[in-house]
């Protein structure tokens, strides 16, 4: 962040620096420009009968994502990434403190450990969940030992199951931003403040939070943005009851063979995540601004 | 030196095995995942020669689109019975000739010129199935006979059923004694509260793999495949299969020969292999579906032929699926709008 200044100060980017770009520009424009250019059009498509587009311009399919039914799906899904943001920045930002501040030869042995889950395939961690919280599963075994008479406890298949995967999948991605945060915070800073009379939650409060705001920013954004379209979790661990946008617009392009209207559900998803990206940056630009 | 003249034939026959190869051909196969076992293929190239080129999808509409769109060149594909209708409408189907399939008089009467193919000019049956109703007889102690039996509050949270919102309305429809290919928004209007009442009982939806919540005793009935019931059957008696009294869904999977076919003689060969008795049980063996092969059911064993998921008892109301193009909407939306709303 602090060099950003530095390099800005320098005259315009030359053609060496183009072309140091040039792979990752071609890349964005293959497979996010592209393709986003692809879903924007189809969105204005129809389909026939047999699901094939067809290139007539209508505003019929962006009509249907108004319909009440996809927008309370689409509160809920945001209902559901919000809580799995906040349940991981609580339990991932005292985790990633403690490894920031650890002994040097600590720190990578621990950090191995929030990244050792990533050796096994994402499905078959979360058919582990299923063995965990299934009603003659793992959990209920346990809790049977210690408590034989307590009703076996209904895990599986239910809201909280759905919670439980999404902060399982996607709490390594708030720990390490944070984690990057918190290793360069600036051990001078917290004794000053301590020097100068601050409490400890004071000092938490007010200066290391403040510090390590801009991991916390990351950390949520890879979060909240992927927990919105997620579709696995909600159908292996919550039953497929209770439709998430991922759910609906995964159900477009597959049974529902409606590409169009899948297009559409995804072009304002799309929008969303723009308009989430909008207000964390000029959030996030407004904390970094005050102690400087 | 022993291990080289071990080595030797084996290199030998690889050599003239890939050399038969190119002498008979290839054949390009786009089938449901893991449907064909892997032996029928092997023992069709060793007997042929033409090797198999196996390429598989996960749904109808995956195979649909594919070939709507023109994309892939396959010999051989393996639709269900609306998907066929759909492609034999859209001129995508090649017709068969009956005289390189001796083996079509294997087949039961009852599988062959239905409504998605009226002639049986286009498809041959290759396996069929039902979606019926699976109970644990362990755990439900009442009678389960139709949809009315399972969509109970005395159940509520202990079903299972497809993720699939045309079979849900599909069994609403029968509860109601509506058309199941006919869908209007009138009928719809009266299977909408019936569904709506059901989804409150329902825990979960699974069309892959319905039975691990059976096994698993997170529930204890289902509305499901009947080739899932048929396993959970063979894992333990206590799952009993039931087809709903009120009518179920059967469904026809085929084999056909897409227009624009390059071996169109290999993909006759390798229907005409499927269809003899002694290779058909091996499909039945791998996957306890109904198999419309009476030569092939001959041979299966007492035990086989007495899974009720495989081969229900009676005469039960069975129909299959006609292609309902853009009413699937009105279905998905409905179903989509009541899970939705708990």
């Amino acid at each position: 962040m602090s060099a950003a200044p530095a390099v800005s100060d320098r005259s315009t980017p030359r053609w060496r620096a183009w072309l140091l770009l040039a792979p990752m520009v071609a890349w964005l424009t293959l497979f996010v420009v592209v393709p986003t250019a692809i879903l924007i059009v189809y969105s204005f498509c129809e389909r026939d009968e047999v699901g094939r587009v067809l290139f007539t311009f209508t505003l019929e399919n962006y009509h249907r994502v108004l319909d009440p039914v996809y927008l309370w799906i689409f509160a809920r899904s945001i209902g559901y990434a919000g809580l799995t943001t906040v349940i991981c920045i609580a339990v991932g930002y005292p985790v990633a403190y403690c490894i920031g501040r650890a002994r040097e030869e600590w720190r990578q042995r621990l950090l191995l450990l929030v990244m050792v889950p990533f050796w096994t395939s994402f499905l078959i961690r979360t058919y582990a969940w299923i063995t965990i919280l299934k009603q003659e599963g793992l959990l209920n075994g346990l809790l049977h030992q210690l408590s034989p008479t307590a009703s076996p406890l209904d895990l599986l298949y239910t809201p909280t199951a759905v919670v439980i995967g999404l902060v399982y999948a996607y709490l390594p991605f708030m720990i390490l931003p944070i984690y990057g945060s918190v290793e360069k915070l600036d051990g001078s800073l917290i004794e000053a403040a301590h020097d100068l009379g601050a409490g400890p939650l004071r000092v938490f409060s007010a200066v290391i939070i403040p510090l390590t705001l801009p991991g916390i920013a990351a950390g949520t954004l890879l979060v909240f943005v992927p927990a919105v379209g997620m579709f696995a979790i909600t159908d292996l661990m919550g039953g497929a009851r209770v439709p998430l946008i991922g759910n609906v617009i995964q159900n477009q392009f597959m049974q529902a063979r409606d590409w169009p209207f899948g297009a559409a559900l995804g072009a304002v998803f799309m929008a969303l995540f723009a308009v989430t990206y909008w207000v964390m940056l000029k959030f996030g630009a407004g904390e970094e601004e005050t102690p400087a | 030196m022993k291990p080289l003249r071990l080595l030797l034939p084996a290199l030998l026959a690889l050599l003239v095995s890939a050399v038969a190869a190119r002498a008979a051909g290839e054949l390009n196969l786009f089938g449901w995942s893991e449907y064909i076992p892997q032996p029928v293929l092997d023992g069709f190239t060793k007997e042929t020669g033409i090797k198999v080129n196996f390429e598989t999808f996960a749904s109808n509409e995956e195979l649909l689109s594919k070939l709507v769109a023109g994309g892939g060149s396959y010999d051989l594909v393996q639709p269900s019975d609306y998907a066929a209708e759909v492609m034999i409408r859209q001129h995508l189907l090649s017709p068969l000739d009956p005289a390189l399939l001796p083996n079509l008089k294997n087949l039961a009467p009852e599988f062959r010129q239905r409504p998605h193919d009226p002639a049986g000019r286009y498809t041959v049956p290759y396996m069929s199935g039902t979606v019926g109703i699976v109970v644990n007889t362990d755990r439900v102690k009442t009678p389960v006979r139709g949809y009315g039996d399972v969509f109970t509050p005395a159940l509520k949270d202990r079903i299972v059923v497809l993720n699939d919102t045309r079979e849900m309305v599909t069994w609403a429809l029968y509860t109601l004694n509506l058309p199941i290919n006919t869908i209007t928004a009138e009928n719809l209007a009266r299977a909408r509260p019936v569904v709506a009442s059901w989804v409150k009982l329902v825990k979960v939806y699974d069309s892959d793999s319905p039975k691990t919540a059976l096994l698993n005793g997170d529930v204890d009935v289902g509305v499901v495949w009947s080739g899932e019931a048929a396993i959970l059957w063979k894992e333990n008696k206590k799952f009993q299969y039931v087809i709903p009294a009120e009518g179920a869904h059967q469904f026809i999977d085929v084999l056909a020969i897409p227009a624009n076919a390059k071996n169109k003689a290999a993909a006759h060969q390798l229907i005409d292999y499927i269809l003899r008795p002694e290779v058909s049980v091996l499909i039945s063996e791998a996957f306890p579906y109904t198999n419309p092969n009476l030569a092939a059911r001959k041979l299966l064993s007492a035990e086989q032929l007495a899974n009720p998921a495989s081969y229900p008892p009676g005469h039960p109301k069975l129909e299959t699926f006609r292609d309902i193009g853009k009413d699937a909407a009105a279905i998905d939306r409905l179903v989509t709008d009541l899970k939705s709303a708990q």
